[in-house]
């Protein structure tokens, strides 16, 4: 893992004590909440319906025990014991008074943490694959791409004020885990008809108002020239990026104004013009290379009579390696989901014992590493077969066994009306109300993998246009309703869902859901998953289903 | 008729103009307004008290079935009493008649906090 050296440990040293004394200011009426905004705003701090929220930076979402242990000790002293794990990998807490906001801050920087990157409309922050070092289908670590942008995207005068918020994801394997294509730009690395390592580079995704599904500009960008590319991106995006109108700021609207071939066009001629003096130099990424180095794996055997003996004993057991483990690059070990979805909690919220449980666990049985997904799980990339049944009985005891990983319980909410200022509906009642009409886990293993994905408002932090099912919540004059979308993606098969049709109350979501199962495991072929059959048989049959009443 | 609402500036809690121009936690105390102009002059004075209150807006107000006034809005009603997935959390955890009376009022409007906030962005 990456570890601040002096410099970084200094500026994060000088920002918190600018922090203070701004806060200070404004505690004390020098300066007007106008003026203040924007600044708390940059140091991850919101206003929300019922107190200041502070949004703390998970970069690529990887963390070790230590930092875990600093955010519950967060949770304890200056929250209500929990926190909440968000789409961008960040952690949010929702109880915060602005007199503690810069001590929270010191807080994080004696742990390499801070809340910078995660407002405003600068580059926030970068998310990768959560099986970054351990899935077999890796190219190379995704993790070092991301650091490298992170530091030089972090304070660069030249995107700190861009038309809008810019987000970038970084996948390194076969398999899309981050949602590459939803983001400003999405950077796929792949090897070249040569063997050379490249990024297939999207630019134009989004979620919100208008979805798109970002197109690609380059097919094979030379991974040593990545960052005289990104700055001829947002080069093209800061000159003409339209700042007059926030709705259509965001980079994928120039790209699907201009056309994505004018775009690249535009791009390419800034690139030639900065040449590889943008790239960073070799020995750079070299240094950020080093702090990633590779895990010391011990050689085991692919079977473990442990692993083997538990699963036929314990059937909880059973089911949590079913749904939650993933294969490993390395024999013997495994990759673990710790779905933060017990069916009827609150998507993503951990609570400050659960967060010093897990950093036990992963110091004890998964090599000090934890990661948060953009899905608001947890992930121990790299614990051995002959370790997850006790694991699995630590993980029991506090709650974070539930073995519902990838399942139709494990649903993305945003925040919604219960916190957030924006939002128009709620969410995590929806959430929990599906989750305990699905509750029963054999039922839920029937219906297999099921992304179900709910946003409170059209800001779509809950990703709903790309859930298999997606859920918005909309505001019918002052009442809440929720417009349901079938067949969106966020994977390699990246889809923008379509609209079922009229939205529903609140009270019907969860039985319109049920609905729509049912003709999913009537209609569905073997080895179907729902948005197979969505696919094959289209919208009609679910929309009959759900809107039968009413014809 | 209206209330003022805000949060405050130290610490983000929810607030409303009370009585005799002091601002309280609790809606029950909240002072209601039944004339437009009294409202909107209690509106201007409260934006330039720079260091207590934090944004504040009018809210509709109505009777409510079971007794007293609550927020037309189910947004204002919500930042009244708090997060529904954490009863234990916020105004309502105090419980008592007021709490109870706005947990079952009804009554849909849009708030005028939400669309200030989306023109302002």
């Amino acid at each position: 893992m990456y570890r601040y050296d002096a410099i970084d440990a200094e500026m994060l040293a000088d920002r918190v004590g600018e922090f203070r004394e701004q806060a200070a200011r404004r505690l004390a009426g020098e300066i007007t909440e106008d003026q203040f905004k924007p600044i708390r705003l940059m140091n991850g701090l919101y206003l929300q319906l019922h107190a200041y929220m502070l949004r703390i930076a998970i970069p690529y979402g990887s963390l070790n025990p230590t930092q875990l242990r600093k955010l519950a000790e967060i949770g304890r002293l200056y929250d209500k014991g929990y926190g909440h794990l968000t789409t961008r990998t960040n952690i949010q807490f929702h109880w915060i008074k602005l007199r503690d906001a810069a001590d929270i801050l010191q807080h994080l920087a004696s742990v390499d943490m801070h809340a910078i990157q995660t407002s405003g409309n600068c580059i926030r922050n970068v998310t990768a694959d959560p099986y970054a070092g351990a899935a077999a289908d890796e190219l190379d670590d995704p993790r070092v791409w991301s650091e490298a942008i992170r530091q030089w995207s972090t304070f660069h005068p030249e995107f700190s004020f861009l038309p809008r918020k810019f987000k970038i994801a970084v996948n390194a394997a076969v398999v899309d885990r981050v949602a590459t294509r939803t983001h400003d730009i999405g950077l796929y690395l792949r090897r070249g008809e040569d063997g050379s390592l490249g990024f297939e580079v999207y630019v134009g995704g989004g979620l919100g108002r208008t979805p798109y599904i970002g197109p690609l500009i380059r097919q094979h960008l030379p991974a040593a020239r990545l960052f005289s590319y990104l700055q001829a991106i947002l080069r093209v995006y800061n000159r003409h990026g339209k700042r007059d109108n926030p709705n259509k700021a965001r980079i994928k609207i120039l790209v699907a104004t201009l056309g994505a071939e004018e775009f690249t066009r535009q791009v390419e001629a800034e690139w030639e013009k900065i040449g590889p003096a943008g790239d960073l130099p070799d020995t750079e990424l070299a240094r950020i290379r080093g702090a990633f180095t590779p895990v010391a794996f011990e050689t085991l055997p692919a079977r473990s009579a442990a692993f083997d003996e538990a699963r036929t004993k314990n059937p909880a057991f059973a089911r949590f390696a079913r749904n939650n483990l993933r294969p490993h690059k390395k024999s013997g070990y495994a990759i673990v989901e710790l779905a933060l979805k017990a069916i009827g909690e609150t998507p993503g919220d951990i609570t400050a014992e659960q967060m010093e449980a897990v950093a036990d666990i992963a110091e004890r049985w998964g090599l000090s590493d934890i990661r948060v997904t953009h899905e608001q799980n947890l992930v121990l990339p790299h614990v051995k077969l002959d370790d997850l049944p006790q694991m699995h009985a630590a993980l029991a005891q506090t709650g974070l066994a539930s073995p519902n990983s990838n399942l139709i319980s494990d649903i993305i909410a945003c925040p919604g009306l219960d916190y957030c200022a924006l939002a128009n509906a709620r969410a995590i009642n929806i959430a929990q109300d599906i989750a305990e009409t699905f509750g029963d886990p054999d039922r839920a293993e029937t219906i297999g993998e099921l992304k179900i994905k709910i946003s409170g408002c059209i800001n779509a932090c809950g990703h709903h246009h790309v859930g298999h099912i997606g859920i918005l919540g909309v505001d019918k004059k002052g009442e809440e309703f929720y417009q349901l979308t079938l067949g969106g993606s966020a994977a390699e098969d990246a889809e923008v869902g379509k609209i079922l049709g009229p939205a529903l109350p609140g009270p019907k979501v969860a039985s319109a859901i049920d609905q729509l199962v049912e003709v999913y495991l009537r209609e569905r072929n073997d080895g179907e998953r729902f948005l197979d059959t969505y696919r094959r048989v289209g919208l009609t049959p679910f929309k009959e289903a759900v809107y039968a009443d009413a014809h | 008729m209206k209330a003022l609402t805000a949060n405050r500036l130290d610490d983000g809690e929810v607030i409303f103009l009370g009585q005799a121009g002091r601002w309280v936690e609790r809606f029950a105390e909240a002072a209601l307004f039944d004339d437009e102009d009294a409202a909107m002059a209690a509106e201007a004075r409260a934006k330039t008290q720079r260091t207590l209150a934090v944004d504040p807006y009018l809210i509709d107000v109505a009777p409510a079935e079971g007794g007293g006034v609550a927020p037309v809005s189910y947004r204002e009603r919500l930042r009244a009493l708090g997060p529904t997935n954490h009863r234990e959390h916020g105004k309502q955890a105090e419980g008592g008649e007021a709490v109870e009376a706005l947990l079952h009022a009804t009554g849909a409007a849009r708030s005028k906090g939400r669309v200030d906030l989306i023109r302002r962005k």
